[in-house]
């Protein structure tokens, strides 16, 4: 009776259901998703976006630095002008600074190598994927000898005797 | 001043010790070998165990040296001093580059011995005798350096009677105890795997041998790297106050990717072991991951790659480089050399297996590790090529590794379900279907509690579905093999999955859902900030020797007060911001005192961050080293006849009878 209930249940109907419910879930969540609710987020937010101008490798975000907190400081002060975007501000307080302040690299020439090459990467490797299947299908149409059988034969008869036993 | 000569003489005595016991074990060894001298292969035994107590008794004397504070020394110039507390006075020898060779050397002949040991009554055979060639070649290098361009026990300048001390950040917390030493030894441990990996391209006994003698050692290292990383985190997110776990710094990188690269061992392993297959690949993946290691530590170690970790840079960098190099051509031209012997001559049926999916995992981890490893050299190559100076930080790995991450998910949701060989659409839709629910409840109860954002909300999805899956293969298991069911590689591993999830939505939590608010308070002023309430009684100060702190105090929810504090490390003049944290199952709330105050001050500016599930991360990570504790128990022994793959239902008496 379980079974059978089981079998029911897992009848690809229900599958359907599934899907629909998550597709559901997925678009109500994702439709409230307000980005940062408070200036101080959206602060927080922009200043992950910058490097640090006299640390090592660290974000504004992360920093305690002098130089992190004026900028955090220059951030919330243009969070409360409310003239620019986010990416504006970015680009504003990058652009004062002689350094690259800029944590995400740009999308045009030599820089661009690092967004593309990992895509390269993943495509290569799936399509060696793909290759190295359709080898091992072809591979695969090997049928088993007469002396293979027999080897099973044996080893299959052992386990039977050993489970009677 | 007999002290200061005792230190500097033992020690360096110690390490040329040390050093020549690995050349003569190499000698002895390959000669053994070349003219089958058994006893003289049994010998190697104790050249192991003489250059694990070489290593110790100079890291003895350099701990002998900074608790005695020897100021002969160059290297206790550096980070010992008069005034630190014992604790940070013995964990200082690993806190600049001459001392963490040294910790390295140590723990690297502790592997040897423990190697020798091991297998000391199979001392006559080939494969273990140039295992443990390579190992003493790995020892005769790390105790190079730290006989040559990184030696701790280099007198330093006359007249020096004090020193800094450890770095602040080196010095604040009791996690600098645990993280390193740790870390180390899941590092060093590839070591093991690594030598016996080369030990099969040297003998060509490239089949599943070596891969059984090392499979403990693996997971071993692997769980103390994977301690070592989230002990890492901890202590971050203890110290540093900017109340991350995980920031993508070259140093933290440089410990994920052998991680990455393990990992992907660990599953593509069991596809050699079952099938006999994929020998080229997992010899290269043993032999990237220790080059990772080395790769790593010249990253960090060289002073090419700024990092907030750089505690220590040196002219170790060429060595390492070279190195490095060495080990790759090497491994290359042995694996060309074994070519015809590692082609398997079996076929995988079919990408919907579980072998199909261990690939697909493989893929993915090893991009994964492509683009952590790129992204933590592109500054170079920038600077290099194009003479500009650029930063690649949080933002791009996050944007590049969610996609990955999320896909890792899914694998483990659904390689478990996988038979061996090829699953049918009914045995897929049978055993999915349980665990997919899972995932339906878990993005259900997400957006009930008020979560949003596609990416966290598909973590948390993925994460019920591959928590699912764990628990139907761990409950199979134990209906079938009662407390066994917990234990064994496939079981234990999917504990370790179970603590892998854990932190991943942990992770997304955090990082999507965490509220942060900066308020300028008055002493006794009380705010209201997501749910809770922080009053401001008050500043003080604390000062001894060392650093002098001004500490806030902030009562949250008018109980237990908790007190955030900036000091100002005396000698290094280093002002460092220490957070409290109020630790709960849902939510941290860990507060910050910012900017620069004097006790005498009637406000302070006060930074409070509100973080879900960080708690746990760490128990995700307790359960990560539990699992791998679980799976290296030996589980139940299949038949070798028994069949591989579960019934399909057309072998089920129930689906039969409809047939």
């Amino acid at each position: 009776m379980t079974n059978q209930l089981n079998a029911k249940l897992k009848h690809w109907s229900s599958w359907f259901v599934m899907l629909f419910c998550v597709v559901a879930l997925m678009i109500f969540g994702t439709q409230r998703d307000s980005g940062p609710a408070t200036p101080q987020e959206r602060i927080e937010s922009i200043s992950k976006r910058l490097a640090c101008p006299t640390c090592d490798g660290e974000s504004v975000y992360e920093s305690r630095g002098g130089a992190s907190q004026a900028i955090r400081k220059e951030i919330a002060r243009q969070v409360a002008d409310g003239q620019l975007t986010d990416s504006q501000i970015v680009k504003a307080i990058d652009e004062s600074y002689s350094a690259d302040l800029k944590l995400v690299p740009g999308s045009t020439g030599f820089d661009a190598l690092i967004w593309a090459l990992p895509i390269a990467v993943l495509v290569v490797s799936v399509a060696g994927l793909v290759v190295a299947f359709r080898r091992w299908k072809v591979q695969g149409s090997i049928t088993a000898t007469d002396a293979d059988r027999e080897l099973v034969e044996i080893a299959m008869q052992e386990m039977s005797d050993q489970r009677d036993s | 001043m007999l002290a200061v000569s005792i230190n500097a003489a033992i020690g360096r005595g110690a390490i040329l010790l040390g050093l020549l016991t690995c050349l003569s074990g190499i000698a002895i060894t390959v000669a053994g070998i070349r003219k089958r001298d058994l006893r003289a292969l049994r010998s190697t035994t104790r050249y192991a165990y003489v250059a694990f107590a070489a290593a110790l008794l100079a890291f003895i004397m350099m701990e002998r040296a900074l608790i005695t504070r020897d100021f002969s020394l160059k290297y206790v110039q550096q980070v010992g001093s008069r005034d630190t507390p014992a604790l940070f006075n013995v964990t200082a020898l690993w806190s600049a580059l001459e001392g963490s060779i040294l910790m390295w050397v140590l723990v690297l002949t502790g592997f040897i011995a423990a190697v020798a040991r091991k297998f000391r009554a199979r001392a006559g055979d080939e494969l273990l005798a140039w295992a443990m060639v390579v190992l003493f070649a790995v020892g005769l290098f790390f105790f190079m350096l730290s006989f040559g361009p990184a030696n701790p026990f280099a007198m330093g300048a006359l007249g020096v009677n004090d020193g800094p001390g450890p770095n602040p950040l080196l010095q604040n917390h009791i996690l600098v105890l645990f993280h390193p030493p740790i870390l180390y030894i899941g590092y060093v441990g590839f070591t093991v795997p690594f030598a016996f990996a080369i030990a099969a391209l040297i003998t060509g006994r490239v089949g599943e041998g070596w891969l059984l003698e090392t499979r403990r050692w693996t997971l071993y290292s692997w769980a103390f790297l994977t301690v070592g990383i989230i002990l890492g985190s901890w202590w971050s997110y203890e110290v540093l106050g900017w109340s991350g776990v995980w920031a993508w710094d070259p140093v933290e990188n440089a410990s994920f990717l052998p991680w990455l690269t393990g990992t992907a061992y660990l599953h593509s392993v069991l596809v050699q072991e079952r099938r006999g297959m994929l020998r080229v690949w997992n010899l290269s993946l043993v032999i990237a991951t220790f080059s990772l290691t080395i790769l790593g530590t010249f990253l960090t170690r060289s002073g090419v790659i700024n990092s907030v970790h750089a505690f220590s840079e040196g002219s170790v960098g060429p060595w390492l480089l070279a190195f490095f190099t060495i080990i790759v051509v090497v491994a290359i031209v042995l694996i060309g050399r074994r070519g015809d012997q590692l082609r398997s001559p079996g076929a995988i049926d079919s990408p919907i297996s579980r072998e199909g999916a261990f690939l697909a995992n493989n893929v993915v981890f090893s991009v994964f590790a492509f683009v952590v490893l790129l992204g933590t050299v592109f500054p170079l190559l920038v600077e290099a090529l194009n003479d500009r100076r650029i930063v690649v930080g949080e933002p791009f790995f996050n944007r590049m590794t969610m996609p990955l991450g999320l896909t890792l998910l899914f694998l483990m949701a659904v390689a478990p379900v996988l038979p061996w060989r090829k699953a049918s659409q009914e045995v897929l839709r049978d055993r999915l279907f349980w665990p997919a629910w899972c995932g339906v409840g878990a993005l259900a109860v997400s957006v009930f509690v008020g979560a949003d954002g596609w990416a966290s909300l598909a973590a948390f999805a993925l994460g019920g579905f591959a928590t699912g899956a764990a628990l139907r293969q761990i409950v199979l298991a134990s209906r079938r093999q009662g407390w066994r069911g917990v234990v064994g590689r496939a079981n234990g591993g999917m504990v370790v999955h179970i603590g892998v999830i854990i932190i991943a939505v942990a992770l997304s939590a955090s990082s999507s859902y965490t509220r942060t608010q900066e308020f300028v308070m008055k002493v006794g002023e009380t705010v209201t900030f997501a749910g809770h309430t922080f009053t401001f009684e008050g500043l003080s100060l604390e000062s001894d020797n060392v650093k002098t702190s001004v500490m806030a105090a902030v009562r949250i929810d008018g109980e237990q007060v908790y007190s955030p504090a900036r000091s100002k490390y005396v000698k290094q003049g280093m002002d460092i911001g220490t957070p409290s944290v109020k630790t709960g199952f849902v939510n941290d709330l860990y507060v910050t005192l910012e900017g620069n105050v004097r006790p005498s001050d009637t406000e302070a500016r006060i930074k409070i961050y509100v973080k879900p599930l960080i708690l746990w991360l760490w128990i995700g990570g307790a359960l990560m080293a539990i699992g791998t504790v679980l799976a290296a128990f030996p589980g139940k022994r299949r038949q070798p006849t028994a069949p591989v793959s579960a019934d399909t239902p057309m072998n089920r008496p129930d689906v039969a009878e409809h047939v």
